[in-house]
């Protein structure tokens, strides 16, 4: 915001107390379900349940973090989502930057449409695919497996990172690459060399995006796996509904280690992506 | 290097998106279309041509249109309550009440419900729900309710419990796109409106939202199209129960698709939902589109 501008919209000294109480009461409404998750992965079952609630923890135990870090089955999730997560990012960002460079450096028949066709499959409702890919994934014998996950979570992904990759290769001046081609460089040796290096920050945070699009990714997920050898998380986590003599503390340790990567990218978030992409929405 | 070699240069570098897209996007679409004018004979693994029956079907089917209702009043739902609290968020965060630093954190914690998946918040939402859980407590300790209320066992509020959820976890998109968009409305013009002698609504009403009615657009529209879509939360928490109140028209596709390995009947489902969402997208891409030709950047 630039400078004048805070002068006008500087409330006054009571509006300045009454806006710092709105803020705090948003906060604690927003973050008390992400606090309460975190006070039942460290006490007993019984207290989180109790009548009436115990509202700070009483009986803190780390028990439930220890049983989950010692379960082969639970720990098989963790790879698995981990696995499909990174695959699914480096994938996209690989094919996605190369498709961002031909849009974005070459005069191409149609591009426009083809872009707008990009956007508008991450739009497709993804449930219209599911039946065939179920029906492909058998044929091919890759149902329940990473491969089947990581295809179709790339599918979606990739028309974002495309679209992503392409703002930040057009704000890098050609010039740059004109120079280094006089140089004798190819222009895959100036895609590799000269652009990738320079939008870096724009490569990490479209993989963020990808990767977050993956970790969180359950219909595809609900259709393409049976079984703990290739079922992400989001699986794990739904199967704890239809379970009898529900074990809070236990899945809440579970959701609370499967929030670390979330959080990690949060911190990406903070630093580049909002602002990037609030810079594209009012350029 | 010759001009037409350039030219070929680019195809190459989109070559491999365009031919995995058709693939994984394009050809499961045209399946999709074809096993919807088709009967799945399950013994015999094979299939006979139907043509427009699983349609004929689709039209009587008063659980489609239920689902379909269904889905629109979460995906209504779920779009406005984005919107008010997005906006009145980022109002709260707009300005100079407090230093920089503070202000970004604020908005940094206020982002985090965003980060988790559906199932994630089905299950921490699925806790405070309980009848003994924080938020009966308060509703029944301050008086407004003479007994815990059933969130997601109670017909006419399950839905609007989903929706609840949603709109905890996907504000935060609302939030940030306001808040980039009224950093760029000039501070002038308050200015003007203020020696005008417009109250603080007026401003509001008369400056900040025509501004940024074109943010607002994009993202609503984006955000009924996907919402719209909606499967994690209802296939997790309800199962589409109780009494079918919540169940979607992505579930009820899923439950006869899959479930209950009616191939065909599903996939005209699917069909039916492109068309309406496709309907719905266009008009989304013509706006953004005419984004692209003043020259903004992706609207995501």
């Amino acid at each position: 915001m630039p400078a004048p501008a805070r002068k006008y919209s500087q409330p006054p000294e009571p509006g300045r107390l009454l806006r710092l109480a709105a803020v705090a009461a948003a906060l604690v409404l927003v973050l008390f379900p992400i606090l309460w998750m975190v006070f039942a992965s460290m006490r007993p079952t019984l207290e989180t349940l109790s009548d009436p609630p115990v509202w700070l923890p009483r009986d803190v135990t780390f028990a439930a973090y220890g049983k989950l870090l010692a379960d082969p089955t639970q720990l098989r999730y963790f790879f698995n989502t981990y696995l499909i997560a990174l695959a699914t990012a480096g994938l996209s960002v690989l094919l996605g930057s190369l498709s961002a460079y031909g849009f974005s450096r070459f005069r191409i028949a149609g591009a426009r449409y083809i872009l707008l066709g990009l956007l508008g499959v991450q739009l497709l409702p993804n449930v219209a695919l599911v039946l065939p890919f179920f029906n492909m994934a058998q044929a091919l014998g890759i149902h329940n497996t990473y491969l089947a996950l990581i295809v179709a979570d790339t599918s979606f992904a990739l028309p974002i990172a495309a679209w992503l990759l392409k703002g930040f290769f057009d704000s890098i001046p050609v010039a740059l690459e004109d120079a280094a081609m006089l140089d004798g460089c190819t222009r895959l040796q100036s895609l590799r060399y000269v652009v990738l290096p320079l939008a870096l920050p724009g490569l990490i945070g479209t993989a963020v995006f990808a990767f977050l699009w993956a970790w969180n990714e359950f219909l595809f997920a609900v259709v393409l796996t049976a079984g703990p050898e290739a079922a992400p998380l989001t699986i794990r986590m739904s199967q704890f509904f239809s379970q009898y003599g529900r074990d809070w503390n236990g899945i809440m340790a579970l959701n609370v280690v499967a929030s670390i990567p979330l959080l990690v990218a949060f911190v990406w978030l903070q630093r580049w992506v909002v602002e990037g992409m609030t810079a594209g929405a009012v350029k | 290097m010759p001009r037409s070699a350039r030219e070929l240069t680019g195809y190459f570098f989109i070559a491999p998106t365009l031919i995995f897209l058709a693939l994984v996007i394009a050809l499961p679409l045209i399946s999709t279309v074809k096993l919807s004018f088709e009967e799945l004979e399950f013994r015999s693994r094979s299939t006979t041509f139907v043509g427009l029956a699983n349609y004929a079907e689709l039209l009587g089917d008063r659980l489609f249109w239920r689902s379909l209702w269904n889905s629109f009043l979460f995906a209504l739902g779920s779009t406005v309550g984005h919107l008010v609290v997005g906006i009145c968020f980022a109002l709260l965060l707009q300005g100079g009440w407090a230093s920089a630093a503070l202000r970004n954190f604020a908005r940094g914690l206020l982002i985090l419900p965003w980060l988790f998946s559906l199932a994630a918040a089905a299950l921490i939402w699925g806790l405070l729900y309980q009848a003994t859980g924080p938020i009966n407590h308060l509703l029944v300790a301050s008086g407004l309710f003479g007994r815990p209320i059933d969130f997601l066992g109670n017909p006419d509020l399950a839905l609007w419990s989903l929706v609840l959820i949603n709109v905890w976890k996907a504000y935060p998109f609302y939030m940030v796109m306001i808040l980039g968009g009224l950093q760029a409305i000039p501070g002038d013009l308050y200015e003007a409106a203020r020696i005008d002698g417009a109250g603080a609504w007026q401003r509001f009403r008369y400056v900040t939202l025509p501004l940024l009615r074109p943010i607002i657009v994009a993202t609503t529209a984006l955000d009924m199209i996907t919402t719209f879509t909606t499967f994690d939360l209802v296939k997790i928490m309800t199962n589409g129960g109780p009494m079918r109140s919540t169940q979607t028209l992505t579930f009820y596709i899923w439950q006869v698709g899959l479930r209950d390995v009616n191939f065909g009947y599903g996939a005209a489902m699917s069909v039916a939902m492109l068309l309406i969402l496709g309907v719905a997208t266009l008009l989304y891409l013509r706006v953004v589109s005419r984004g692209i030709d003043a020259g903004a950047g992706a609207e995501i």
